[in-house]
């Protein structure tokens, strides 16, 4: 990582090129010159700050676990597996109409689509596909607009760039839906406030996605066209177990790919990615696994977090389930390979077991007791 | 009546060098006049044009140089009188057509060619010294000092032509053509009344080859020699040789062109006029030997002051050489010396230093305090870039470039040509420019780049061109690129003129350089049946012209055109069409150089209308420069720049 | 100085501008109307690329008999009208000396590619510390209230003679003038050119 300096050129040598850019799209926000084009970061000029936002809030520069997690959970960095939490369940959506069209158990959409409902929030700033099923940065207003987005993308969709799409200066509490790097980044702008444009004290809630990587446009694109028109896919899934193939659900039924082939598409950033769970996230969402289909896992982070979900089940909108022992344990098993791996393709990419380039503020001795397991 | 044909012998007017070149040509009868707009001469044709119905002649801009001389050459051998103008690169276009009319002859009906050269480059791609191509191609060659004898060789150089039956190059500098000075006028003749007529045709009784068709070119070349032997013995006599000065001078200066005003006014400063003589050469080459030997032999010293090169310098010395061993030659400086530099202008201060160097006099110091201020004072000021006009269509364009490269990410890049969007090579244009040679270079580059696809070449190669120099050398470039099916994109940027220069007309304007109304040679439709996809843009409308540039560099097919059309905002004002917005900067809005903008408008879009306020780091448009395009408005990051439609 | 005769001979004026303000078409006015008044002149401008934003000086060497080359030499300008301050300042430094006369316009207009444009204070400082004699004539002002800055170098070229630093006056110009307006804008030139001698007058006072 460059020295001190934080501004655009730095984010371009430290991130982007460096290939550790996980297409959150942070850094697209706010800022003129940074564009997304067909699922790259492209730099139209150049900007002569030595500091910005860019830098500043992009999940794969400097970041300071402990500082982060005090902004958003008033605690330090927790050293569990999933991160700081509440609880952790199953649930899922009663609502038949978003429960087809949703992933898994609808939960992120149902919970969104109430706070809209009732008027916790005015927006989402989510991922939305378009025709072709390319993923871009949204920001929904109503329960039908939110519906449009339900859904995952398993493309890297730089959805944070949605926040330019929201007024300047605008009072709306807004809610942010994302994977753990762009939750991390919506955290990391609470930690430092953006110098011009969105207040991050507006972002009332984040729900974070679990997420194991992301797809490159450029390569996925292609396989996807092989499988026929991608105007009339519905939806996209890959079974927990077995875990060897890539569902595309169309109008006229279900085809496959080899997991293998989706493989290469795969974003080589994503394997510096120590973040399954969404850890910053008031609340984070994934799918509860093969044995139970239809039904989400939760994490419960924040009392407000927690509040929203107990309003929707109140309501009758969520029901909620505890989750098995033995799955909580292949989640937090899976959780902690995962940061271990990370740790150790960093430090590779370092050339130093001390030096894991973007992750700081870590308590003595916690990345190398993962390095050395 | 145009004030350039007033029938007033001996009044005296102002007139700029080009101005008095129009009027000597009309003193001397000229039927034709041809060229193509080329800075410093671009004046002079539309001054004729402007007495074109008065004086009964024809004026027209040509297509381009080579054409215009072809032109010119036609009515001489058809026994009118006629004129072909032209820069520095305009005759180097010309010259393959006049070696070979030199092989067989202009006609009876004088020739003169006149060349404009521009030391100093300041309005050219390159510096040249065009008097060396008169030495090479074989033509008699002038070079006038100021306005009045440049009006006054004019009517000399056609009897000349006449007398040996070739063109006669006349030929001037920046400063000649572009400085006023006071001309008493000459005669006008009586219209001209003479029929035109090619006497040479085919006699089916007496069947022989034309004069002027080619071959045997080394007699040809033989009889050439001849000719300027002719010239030359004419040139012993001439009365635009002049000495001024002693018997028997210290140092004898040789000048020519504007150089003879630099020397004479060096010795006047440094009153040396009783020490030092000047000659003066208007007869440059074939060099008027027995005239210069003359001074030679009365001087220990020489001095050569000329624009650029060597050249009178050269022949002088070689002149020199072959008089030796049987005479003594005086010591030269000049360029070879390195008392005068060879390349840039020439000055007075620089005559004055060579002169005080050479006689070892004091040289003239400005007052130390004063220059001491002065050179403070400097550090005030800032240099001032040249820029494309407030509201300039080229602006947009190589916004929409700049982005569309970026955009598609695979190191695309840009073949620049010449006129205002040369100016694309440097920050005005964004740097995106990354060739540029000569008129109509951008596509012919464009084309080796498209066909390198065998060495792994994968980047986008776009191309530029401007309107009039798409008639002028583009066309045979796109015809060779679909021929060889040649990867590129031309845009054409066509802002109704050929602006540069001053605004005048062309092939595709509608107009001709008289103003009558002309056939439109339709631009898109020439493309398409030459073979090319074209699209057709207006790159005000920024979000449609990135998206079509963006298109068309991911063909990979011949080339494909897109016409960014919008008229030059100077022509808009010329023709009074009204600004069509008002703009003005949220002072509260703008983010100025903070996150989320740094000085996007000042910085890099930088239309002149823009100012940054760097008291209040705000953007402020300024009123005076602003024309009211409103593209600014659209470019803003923070939507701080404003703009309402003026009715 | 009295009309018809020079202080110096020759006698060098340069007009310091940007493009596009008009100062080739000022120094053409000039030129012609000395002309008329049996004058050799001698006037240089620098044309093309210079309209694009750049710095254009024109130079008028004025003489009762001779015709000199067309630029002033280092250090030999006898007066510098300036329409822009930094380019005043320019011409100042190659061409000014203890004697010279400025009749300035102090507006200034920016460098294009955004780069810091000096304090007008200190410009102004500048300007007076090297000329013998400096009168600001705010000609650009003048030329909006009039509704349009195209006016502005007629009221210089008032200001100028009005100044009486040239062997020609008021009378000299107005047949120039009314050769190149057409009637319909040679009375609102004329207001202007008549503003500016007015202007220089009351800043000498």
């Amino acid at each position: 990582m460059s020295g001190t300096k934080r501004g655009s050129k730095n984010l371009l040598e430290d991130v982007i090129k460096a290939g550790l850019c996980t297409g959150c799209g942070a850094c697209v926000t706010g800022c003129p010159y940074i564009v997304v084009r067909e699922g790259r970061i492209v730099v139209l000029d150049r900007c002569t700050l030595e500091e910005g936002d860019c830098y500043r809030h992009c999940p794969r520069t400097r970041t300071d676990m402990n500082v982060v997690s005090g902004k958003v959970f008033g605690v330090p960095f927790s050293s569990a597996e999933t991160g700081h939490a509440l609880t952790i369940a199953m649930a899922r959506s009663t609502d038949h109409l978003i429960s087809k069209k949703a992933q898994d158990g609808g939960t992120v959409t149902t919970l969104l689509a109430f706070a809209l409902d009732a008027r916790m929030i005015e927006a989402v700033v989510c991922t939305k596909m378009d025709e072709s099923k390319a993923p871009h940065g949204f920001v929904a207003h109503s329960r039908d607009e939110l519906l449009q987005c339900a859904g995952s993308s398993y493309e890297a969709g730089f959805a944070l760039e949605a926040f330019r799409k929201l007024p300047a200066g605008s009072a709306d509490r807004v809610a942010a839906v994302g994977v753990g790097c762009q939750i991390e980044a919506l955290a990391k702008m609470k930690a430092e406030a953006p110098v011009n444009g969105g207040n991050p004290d507006n972002i009332q809630l984040t729900v974070g996605l679990f997420c194991g990587w992301s797809l490159r446009s450029g390569y996925f694109r292609p396989i996807l066209q092989g499988m026929g028109d991608p105007a009339r896919i519905v939806k996209f899934d890959i079974p927990h177990s077995p875990h060897t193939s890539f569902d595309v659900y169309a109008e006229e039924g279900k085809s496959s790919v080899s997991l293998d082939e989706i493989r290469s598409a795969i974003n080589p950033a994503c394997q510096y990615c120590w973040d399954m769970t969404a850890e910053f996230s008031d609340i984070s969402v994934g799918s509860a696994g093969s044995r139970f289909p239809g039904w989400n896992t939760i994490i419960v982070r924040t009392e407000r977090g927690a509040e929203l979900l107990a309003r929707a089940r109140d309501a009758g909108l969520i029901e909620i389930q505890e989750l098995p022992e033995w799955r909580l344990a292949q989640l937090k098993t899976a959780a902690l390979n995962r940061k271990r791996t990370a740790f150790k393709r960093l430090a590779e990419k370092s050339g130093d077991s001390q030096d894991l380039l973007y992750i700081f503020g870590l308590s003595e001795g916690f990345a190398d007791s993962l390095l050395a397991g | 009546m145009a004030s350039i044909a007033i029938d007033n012998p001996g009044s005296v007017v102002l007139l700029m060098g080009n101005e008095a070149i129009a009027r000597g040509a009309l003193e001397a009868g000229i039927g034709v006049a041809a060229a193509y707009p080329g800075s410093p001469t671009s004046e002079i044709l539309p001054t004729l044009a402007g007495a074109a119905g008065e004086r009964d002649i024809h004026v027209e801009w040509s297509a381009n140089e080579k054409v215009a001389t072809e032109v010119a050459a036609a009515a001489s051998l058809a026994g009118i009188r006629s004129l072909a103008v032209m820069k520095q690169n305009g005759l180097n276009i010309a010259a393959d057509f006049i070696v070979n009319l030199n092989m067989t002859g202009s006609g009876t009906g004088g020739m003169v060619i006149f060349v404009a050269d521009d030391p100093g480059g300041m309005t050219s791609s390159n510096e040249q010294d065009s008097r060396a191509v008169a030495k090479w191609i074989d033509n008699p060659l002038l070079e006038a000092q100021d306005a009045q004898e440049a009006k006054d060789m004019l009517k000399w150089a056609y009897e000349l032509s006449e007398a040996v039956m070739l063109p006669v190059f006349l030929r001037g500098v920046t400063r000649l053509c572009y400085t006023r000075g006071n001309v008493v006028l000459g005669e006008l003749p009586v219209k001209n009344k003479k029929k035109a007529y090619f006497p040479d045709i085919w006699d089916m009784y007496n069947p022989t080859k034309s004069r002027f068709t080619a071959g045997p070119s080394a007699v040809a070349h033989r009889n050439l020699h001849e000719k300027l032997e002719k010239a030359r013995a004419v040139f012993e006599e001439s009365p635009f040789n002049r000495y001024s000065g002693p018997e028997n001078p210290e140092l004898l200066i040789i000048a020519s062109g504007v150089c003879t005003s630099y020397s004479a006014e060096a010795l006047e400063v440094l009153n040396i006029r009783k020490r030092v003589g000047l000659l003066k050469l208007g007869t440059v080459w074939p060099l008027p030997e027995k005239l210069v030997a003359k001074w030679l032999t009365a001087a220990r010293k020489v001095l050569f002051v000329e624009e650029t090169d060597p050249f009178v310098e050269r022949s002088v010395m070689e002149f020199a050489a072959s008089r030796l061993p049987e005479m003594d030659n005086p010591v030269f400086y000049g360029k070879r010396s390195g008392h005068l530099a060879s390349y840039n202008e020439q000055s007075t201060d620089l005559v004055i230093a060579a002169v005080a160097e050479i006689l070892g006099l004091p040289q003239q110091i400005r007052d130390p305090d004063y220059q001491r201020d002065a050179a403070e004072a400097m550090n005030l000021v800032p240099n001032r870039p040249i820029n494309m006009c407030a509201g300039c269509p080229h602006r947009a364009t190589f916004w929409a470039i700049k982005n569309a490269i970026a955009l598609d990410g695979r190191n695309g890049f840009v073949c620049g040509d010449i006129g205002c969007y040369s100016m694309s090579f440097a920050a005005p244009g964004f740097y995106q420019s990354r060739t540029m040679q000569a008129m109509g270079s951008g596509a012919g580059v464009a084309n080796g780049f498209g066909n390198l696809q065998q060495f792994g070449f994968a980047q986008p190669v776009l191309a530029v061109s401007g309107d009039s120099t798409f008639y002028h050398a583009v066309l045979p470039a796109l015809v060779s690129g679909v021929y060889n099916k040649a990867n590129f994109t031309l845009l054409i940027l066509d802002n109704s003129a050929t602006a540069m220069t001053g605004f005048q007309p062309h092939p595709g304007t509608g107009l001709l350089a008289t103003g009558e109304t002309a056939p439109v040679v339709n631009m898109e439709a020439l493309c398409r049946s030459v073979g090319a996809e074209v699209s057709i843009c207006d790159p005000f409308a920024l979000g449609e012209a990135t998206g079509t540039i963006l298109e068309m560099m991911k063909q990979e097919s011949g080339p494909r055109v897109i016409i960014m059309r919008h008229m030059c905002q100077l022509l808009k004002a010329k023709r009074k069409i009204p600004d069509k917005y008002h703009a003005w900067v949220d002072q509260e809005k703008c983010l100025g150089d903070s996150c989320g903008c740094d000085r996007l408008c000042t910085r890099i879009f930088g239309c002149p209308g823009l100012m940054w306020d760097s008291a209040a780091k705000k953007a402020v448009i300024d009123e005076a420069i602003c024309v009211g395009c409103g593209l600014c408005a659209d470019i803003c990051p923070a939507g701080a720049i404003k703009k309402e439609e003026v009715n | 100085m009295a009309a018809g005769t020079l202080s110096k001979e020759p006698f060098n004026l340069i007009v310091a501008g940007v493009g596009g303000q008009g100062n080739v078409l000022l120094s053409a006015f000039i030129g012609l109307a000395l002309v008329r008044e049996g004058f050799v002149v001698s006037v240089a401008d620098t044309f093309g690329v210079s309209q694009r934003g750049g710095s254009v000086t024109s130079h008028i060497k004025i003489s009762k008999e001779s015709s000199y080359s067309s630029v002033t030499l280092p250090g030999g300008a006898d007066i510098i009208l300036g329409m822009e301050p930094v380019e005043t300042l320019r011409a100042l430094g190659e061409f000014g000396n203890p004697h010279v006369v400025a009749i300035v316009n102090p507006r200034p207009v920016h460098p294009s590619g955004g780069g810091p444009y000096p304090a007008l204070d200190e410009v102004k400082r500048a300007i007076i510390k090297l000329s013998a004699k400096a009168t600001f004539v705010n000609a650009t002002e003048e030329a909006l209230k009039m509704g349009d800055p195209i006016y502005t170098n007629i009221i210089l070229l008032g200001a100028l003679l009005g100044a009486e630093v040239l062997p020609i006056g008021r009378e000299a110009m107005l047949p120039v003038l009314q050769e190149r307006f057409t009637e319909k804008i040679y009375e609102v030139n004329i207001k202007a050119f008549d503003k500016g001698i007015e202007l220089v007058k009351a800043a000498a006072a």
